[in-house]
């Protein structure tokens, strides 16, 4: 008897999946084929395939409406389709795929690793949970906002660094759209959208209002992020709280909401919260902007090492985070660290693929290419790939390439005004501070990590 | 907990009167809105229409299952309702459909519960439950064929 095997999912991941998948099931029945069929749904993967079911496979159907992972299909013949198809024709799908198979047609699988990249960089952000992904909602957000005021100032100090203090100029113009507006708003979008991660459209005013509010108490990025959860699960809780007449409900998300939280949250931000924490924050500033070397260096490493040691996971956003919050208070040297730590590990591997191949194999040294281009972007996850097939050596290697790298370029004072856009934003005028010193810091941290990974690594039969 | 709990009765509509596919979808919201699982009507209908667009949940033999996976709602939950004479759906098949299923499920939900919904969706392919529903034309039958098709 034939055997199949197939994987569904579709966008919300709790309908059509299970239709799909019963349809290739009773298609597959009726035609008198083996079949089995892994769902993807909302609830995680059912029914797995093993590496022995697609081994023994004569051919494999992808019913769906999302990305799938087809690597491990390498080297069968893979029928493709949405789910709707298997749904409307589940035994059109599975006479293709056997005639496929029949025929011995195989298909190509694209198996870089920019699409691994990829795929985990989403799996990761699907797998955000709590807190963390109200947090990462609100990062990803204020970003945009963080990379426009960088460069409007950046630029702005073409004409001088203190050209802007004339009023009338093109540099006043430009400090007035990067600093006046959008550092302004860095705070408070931060704040609106972690709150609207939580409490969806009822949590953006409070959320705003209470970032604005930590902006003008200068509570900074801190009194951002604390107003920001505030609001939200405030605005959550009352509205699973207050209960209202049908013919008032319309008024819950528009008025009653948005409202009552705004004001609690604002005034506990004016009355209660934020003068502790913009104590915090100015003691923060202040040892920043007034520590010697040792502390620099120390800061430099612990950010670097975080930024390294899960890649883009958590740690390495806690360490972002921090950067790009302080830029908003117009200090840029830990943001300097942070990224140039974060594209150290890329490069670093792909630097130790060239100098020392005999550490890789054939397919690691293939990705190694790739991690030069995902390296110079500031795409951490480019080492991922490496990581996962080696993390005890790979790991402690490129945290202490990225901890060497953070230490020098906080010892240099290197700065750096925008967020992010690894070495592209090298060229752009005043983004970066000592530049010449900043590529240096770069460049002893990617040779610490391949020696390194010279050290760790035993050699690689070939 | 069992699929007939999640049918109650007063989630089934025997005789929907909308003549359209948005009119069903507010006719089906309705009911959850009168029966306070949801928090924000309009929310949950965009969620609705915003997954119609990325393709028609009109699954063909006159079958549709609209559904929504959001913040606004505040616990799983299932709509039924039947038309008589049929309902322009942009089905599949091109052809009307009969039966509607609107799930409701909250963003963070218990696995438990969407696992239920998923065999509803899995019995809904079965040529012979979709017919027993079909004929079912009480509320308390078509609790009964549910029951007797559970797996």
């Amino acid at each position: 008897m034939k055997k199949l095997v197939a994987t569904t999912s579709c966008p919300t991941g709790i309908a059509h999946t299970y239709m799909a998948a019963e349809s290739l099931e009773q298609a597959a029945k009726e035609l008198g084929v083996e079949i089995k069929v892994e769902t993807c749904g909302s609830v995680g993967v059912e029914n797995e395939l093993t590496e022995k079911d697609i081994v023994e496979a004569d051919a494999v159907i992808v019913a769906a409406d999302t990305n799938v992972d087809t690597n491990r299909f390498q080297g069968k013949y893979v029928v493709t389709a949405a789910t709707s198809q298997a749904i409307d024709d589940a035994k059109g799908l599975i006479k293709k795929a056997l005639q496929g198979a029949e025929e011995g047609k195989t298909t190509e699988v694209k198996g870089d690793i920019y699409s691994q990249v990829s795929d985990i960089k989403s799996a990761r952000k699907s797998e955000r949970r709590g807190p963390y992904k109200h947090l990462m909602t609100g990062v990803s957000h204020m970003i945009p906002f963080v990379v426009v005021g960088g460069l409007a100032i950046a630029i702005s100090f073409i004409f001088g660094i203190k050209a802007f203090e004339e009023e009338g100029t093109l540099a006043a113009a430009l400090m007035q759209i990067g600093g006046g507006s959008a550092f302004a708003l860095m705070v408070p979008v931060l704040a609106g959208y972690i709150a609207y991660s939580i409490a969806d459209r009822p949590g953006l005013a409070p959320g705003m209002i209470g970032g604005i509010l930590a902006n003008q108490i200068g509570a900074g990025f801190l009194g951002g992020i604390v107003a920001g959860f505030l609001a939200g699960y405030f605005t959550q809780w009352l509205k699973n709280t207050i209960k209202l007449p049908k013919s008032f409900q319309g008024l819950m998300p528009v008025l009653i909401l948005p409202f009552i939280s705004s004001l609690v949250v604002g005034l506990l931000m004016i009355y209660v919260i934020g003068q502790p924490v913009q104590a915090v924050m100015e003691g923060l500033k202040s040892w920043l902007q007034s520590m010697g070397d040792v502390n620099a260096v120390l800061l430099g490493i612990i950010l670097g090492a975080m930024m390294a040691f899960d890649m883009g996971g958590p740690v390495n956003k806690a360490a972002y985070t921090f950067g790009v919050g302080l830029l908003g208070s117009n200090i840029y040297e830990p943001m300097a660290a942070v990224m140039a730590a974060g594209m150290t590990p890329p490069l670093g591997l792909a630097l130790a693929t060239v100098l020392f191949s005999n550490r890789f194999n054939k397919q690691e040294r293939e990705a190694g290419k790739a991690a030069w281009i995902l390296g110079i972007s500031f795409i951490t996850e480019g080492a991922i790939p490496f990581a996962a097939a080696d993390p005890f050596r790979v790991i402690p290697a490129i945290m202490s390439g990225s901890a060497v790298t953070g230490a020098l370029s906080m010892l240099f004072g290197a700065s750096l005004k925008a967020p992010h856009g690894g070495i592209f934003v090298l060229p752009i005028p005043n983004v970066v501070g000592n530049l010449g010193m900043y590529v240096v810091a770069i460049l002893a941290g990617m040779i610490i990590t391949a020696v390194m990974l010279r050290i760790l690594k035993p050699k690689v039969e070939q | 907990m069992e699929l007939k709990d999640f049918i109650k009765p007063e989630f089934i509509k025997m005789e929907l009167a909308s003549q359209d596919k948005k009119g069903v979808i507010e006719e089906l919201v309705q009911v959850l809105e009168d029966n306070n699982v949801i928090f924000d009507r309009e929310i949950v209908l965009n969620g609705v229409m915003e997954r119609e667009k990325k393709g028609t949940t009109g699954v063909g033999n006159g079958v549709a299952i609209p559904h929504v996976k959001s913040n606004a709602v505040k616990k799983p939950a299932i709509v039924f309702g039947k038309s008589r004479k049929g309902i322009e759906y942009e089905s599949l098949d091109g052809k009307p459909a009969y039966l509607f299923f609107l799930i409701a499920v909250p963003e963070e939900s218990d696995n438990q519960h969407i696992k239920l919904l998923s065999t509803l969706s899995r019995m809904l392919v079965h040529e012979d439950f979709r017919e027993a529903l079909s004929k079912a034309d009480t509320p308390a039958a078509i609790r009964e064929v549910v029951r007797r098709y559970k797996k």
